[in-house]
């Protein structure tokens, strides 16, 4: 329990100095904080239609965060779920326009091939990675590139909409995941997100799977000696990461946009990141650091209507916090150094 | 002055001593790593430090190259005191160490790195010939062979090495400090490196060797300082020492062979040896023809200094590291074709030697540690789902049963202390119904009383038929509990000793590479 408190309490403090050195900027531009921020919170909970608003915005960094989570829980660096996103968000979208199918199944068979496209997006380097012991960081980073690229080809040259902007023909209707309510756009895929989140912190906890990942991302060299399979696991471990993250992006697609397009989901899949980093890689966790920057996220459509202060301010509050958390990682992972072969200390 | 003791070295200190040492105590937390060591070096010979891992060689040497400061003592160089407040002093008096871990930048020419950070300049730009033409001139001098103009990340790391001496010598070292420098060479580099630093003893240089390999220091060394627990045991003259009293010295001498009662139980063969070999992380080999095998309700003992082939005998037989040749039969099954998981099914209990890091994930707690090696079996999984009520309530009675100071089972095992954690790790090995138990160091780093506390479960677990098989480089605790005492030395087995006469004499030898031929004779039968 002691342990937990203190673990918030690094987050709360984290938060806390990204937000006063925001605070710092926002005086430079001549701004005054407190109307910055509180045109934030008004932007993000002050109507039901803005707090449905920022759920909706919170749910591709929530499932995103998921996968980064997935990873971080077995000693695994998923940066690559930018990537996996983007392919996924065209899987589905491509299901979604050509494959005509009932509803329902529709829905379920675009979010399949979603979570097959990341799987697959990142079985290259899980497998360099199990097989040459390549660093994934660099090689998911890189693969986001060639991801968002190559969906961008795909929507530009082989399935645009006729006389249309560079986006695919609309989804059908039998593939929509269906709106909450009648007032916003979000829709199921927040439950999605949820149960996600609460059913992977379930599986590491009470399945014997979940015990041996955890171990492999804690203690390598005890989980090999006491006979987890730590390679098998490691390339297990990614290519769930990279399924969930392609399954955020299916859900944005059939949920938000009914059509893939350039840059339809720019930077959830990095948010989704420092969502993860932030909850020290709990899924349950998540839920809230996602709610955090989803409601920044939202809040700050309302930031260049109402103030003088550009929506950018939310950029660099993002930047702050992730210098902040990282800085105490370092801190912390200092006073522990005989964690050894452990890179990243949650 | 902190300590001016008649006999000591300082009274008659005089500047044909290089390098004098006197009283150095250096404590962390309440682990004393120096106890009041005296050390005095001549000028122009090469003097080597010997002692087993953790006997204080190493923090002796960072004191004296500035790297940590004494709590108490002094320090002369050339019959001058002098506070080494950090290296860059230890540079300017003429001091030089070379680490055991190499700080070299591989993207740079072998020139470069020598010359990093004083490089020589021409017109404020890097003169890069002249700077290539000095270390040619250095490496030809010393028998340093390296060709100054390759990029360093293509070189093996015994070149490494040479560059790490070349900057030591463009610094203008006198006296010249290697950690453990064969520790990473293979055995030709070796005599070459040998080579070299009589090179410099013959310009008048100094040289301090730090090692834990008799042979080697036997070889090169003028004179001996031997280190115990942190403690100086003798400093004397090379010529004078055989092997087995370095041995004696290194390991010490009050050996007490207060034997375990025990009653004679004759089992089966249950592990069987033969012929095995295997390499180390080097890709040398560090296990040669070891054959043995250890019978149910046996304890059969490992004795050798450490870094004799131990670890890898213990890793090969736990799966963790595969043999080059030969193999173990556990109960008839080859483990040289098996997973860890499958030789833990097959009945192997294992103590590790790195408890940290093998042994048990520390941030985890103690329940998730006991549950380790049988996650698979029921009733702690069925199905795949972990049952937590059964794993709790078995951590629960295995604090009780093992005496491990916890509040519970949910406690981290980072919270423990080092006896109470080997006590985790017993705990979770001895009660798996394992056939064959292979224990590495049982009581390293753990207080008396948990060693009592351990060597009585050993114990109980060899009145219960186990097979144990002890690897130890405490030989008091392998002649309290094993029947048997196998020697090795550099990978070989170098004879084997009866519990019940074991005769530190002969161990010592045989520890010190020496097989007398009545020990051949009855390793053969």
């Amino acid at each position: 329990m002691k342990d937990h408190l203190h673990a918030v309490s690094g987050q709360v403090i984290a938060i806390g100095v990204a937000l006063l050195m925001g605070a710092i900027i926002i005086l430079m531009v001549g701004e005054s904080p407190v109307r910055v921020f509180m045109t934030l919170l008004r932007g993000a909970f002050g109507d039901q239609e803005k707090i449905a608003g920022t759920l909706l915005q919170t749910t591709p960094i929530l499932i995103c965060g998921v996968a980064a989570c997935i990873g971080l829980r077995g000693g695994m660096f998923n940066v690559g779920i930018e990537g996996q996103l983007f392919l996924g968000g065209f899987a589905a979208a491509w299901v979604g326009f050509a494959m005509p199918l009932p509803a329902g199944i529709h829905t379920l068979a675009a979010l399949a091939l979603a979570v097959v496209a990341g799987a697959a997006w990142v079985a290259i380097p899980a497998y360099f990675r199990a097989r040459y012991n390549t660093n994934e960081v660099v090689s998911t980073i890189l693969s986001n590139y060639v991801a968002v690229l190559l969906t961008s080809y795909f929507t530009i040259f082989l399935f645009k909409r006729p006389g249309g902007w560079s986006e695919t023909p609309p989804i059908l209707a039998t593939s929509y995941l269906p709106e909450i309510f009648a007032f916003s756009r979000l829709n199921w895929g927040l439950v999605i997100g949820l149960v996600l989140a609460v059913g992977v912190a379930l599986v590491f906890r009470y399945t014997r799977w979940g015990y041996g990942v955890t171990m492999v991302g804690s203690a390598p060299k005890f989980a090999e000696y006491g006979g987890v399979n730590v390679k098998r696991q490691g390339f297990l471990v990614l290519l769930l990461s990279g399924a969930v993250g392609g399954l955020a992006g299916g859900v944005e697609t059939l949920g938000v946009h009914h059509r893939f397009m350039e840059g339809f989901a720019p930077g959830f899949g990095f948010d989704g990141l420092i969502a993860a980093l932030l909850a020290n890689g709990s899924p349950v966790a998540t839920i809230f650091t996602a709610l955090f920057f989803g409601a920044l996220r939202n809040g700050s459509l309302l930031l260049e209507v109402d103030t003088s202060a550009s929506r950018e301010i939310i950029t660099v509050i993002q930047a702050l916090i992730i210098l902040s958390v990282s800085a105490q990682v370092l801190v912390r992972k200092r006073g522990d150094s005989q964690a050894g072969e452990r890179r990243w200390k949650f | 002055m902190l300590s001016n003791t008649p006999g000591s070295p300082t009274l008659h200190s005089n500047a044909a001593m290089a390098v004098e040492l006197t009283g150095i105590t250096k404590r962390f937390g309440a682990f004393v790593a120096n106890d009041g060591i005296d050390l005095a070096v001549r000028r122009g010979e090469i003097h080597a430090i010997i002692g087993e891992n953790g006997a204080g060689k190493t923090t002796l040497m960072n004191i004296l190259f500035g790297l940590l400061q004494p709590d108490e003592g002094s320090i002369r160089l050339n019959g001058e005191e002098i506070v080494i407040a950090d290296p860059s002093v230890a540079i300017k008096a003429g001091l030089g160490m070379v680490h055991q871990h190499f700080k070299l930048v591989p993207s740079l020419s072998v020139a470069d790195n020598v010359f990093l950070s004083m490089e020589i300049r021409r017109h404020g730009l890097i003169d890069h010939a002249a700077q290539v033409a000095r270390t040619r001139d250095l490496s030809k001098r010393f028998g340093l062979q390296v060709d100054p103009t390759e990029r360093v990340g293509l070189l093996s790391v015994g070149i490494e090495q040479r560059i790490e001496i070349l900057k030591v010598l463009v610094r203008g070292a006198r006296t010249i400090i290697l950690d453990e420098p064969t520790a990473v060479l293979t055995p030709q580099e070796s005599r070459e490196l040998f080579q070299t630093l009589r090179s410099f003893v013959a310009e008048g240089m100094t040289v301090i060797f730090i090692s834990h390999h008799l042979e080697e220091v036997m070889e090169v060394s003028d004179t001996v300082t031997v280190l115990r627990n942190g403690r100086k045991v003798a400093t004397r003259p090379t010529a004078e020492l055989s092997k087995d009293e370095l041995v004696h010295m290194m390991v010490g001498r009050e050996v007490s062979f207060d034997r375990r009662p025990r009653a004679s139980l004759h089992g089966d063969v249950v592990l069987e040896v033969k012929d095995l070999w295997a390499r180390d992380d080097r890709l040398l080999p560090a296990l040669r023809d070891a054959s043995f095998t250890v019978r149910s309700g046996e304890v059969v003992g490992i004795a050798g200094v450490a870094g004799n082939g131990q670890t890898e005998l213990a890793e090969v037989l736990s799966g963790l590291r595969p043999a080059s040749h030969g193999g173990a039969w556990l109960k008839g099954q080859n483990l040289t074709d098996l997973s860890p998981a499958a030789i833990r099914q097959a009945g192997l209990a294992h103590v590790p030697g790195d408890r940290m890091v093998r042994g048990v994930d520390r941030n985890a707690s103690i329940a998730a540690n006991t549950l380790m090696g049988r996650q698979h079996r029921a009733p702690w999984s069925r199905g795949g789902m972990l049952n937590w009520n059964a794993i709790n309530q078995n951590a629960e009675t295995l604090i009780k049963s093992f005496d491990i100071r916890a509040r519970g089972p949910s406690d981290a095992v980072k919270r423990l202390s080092g006896g109470n954690i080997q006590k985790v790790v017993l705990a979770r090995e001895f009660t798996d119904g394992a056939d064959f138990l292979l224990i590495d160091q049982p009581t390293r780093g753990v207080d008396i009383g948990a060693q009592e506390a351990i060597h009585d479960e050993i114990m109980r677990q060899r009145a219960a038929g186990r097979a144990i098989l002890v690897i130890s480089v405490q030989l008091d605790e392998l002649a309290a509990l094993a029947d048997r005492i196998l020697v090795m030395f550099n990978g070989r087995i170098m004879g084997e000793v009866s519990g019940d006469d074991a005769d530190e004499e002969r161990i010592g030898m045989m520890m010190a590479g020496v097989a007398a031929p009545e020990f051949a004779a009855e390793t053969a039968s």
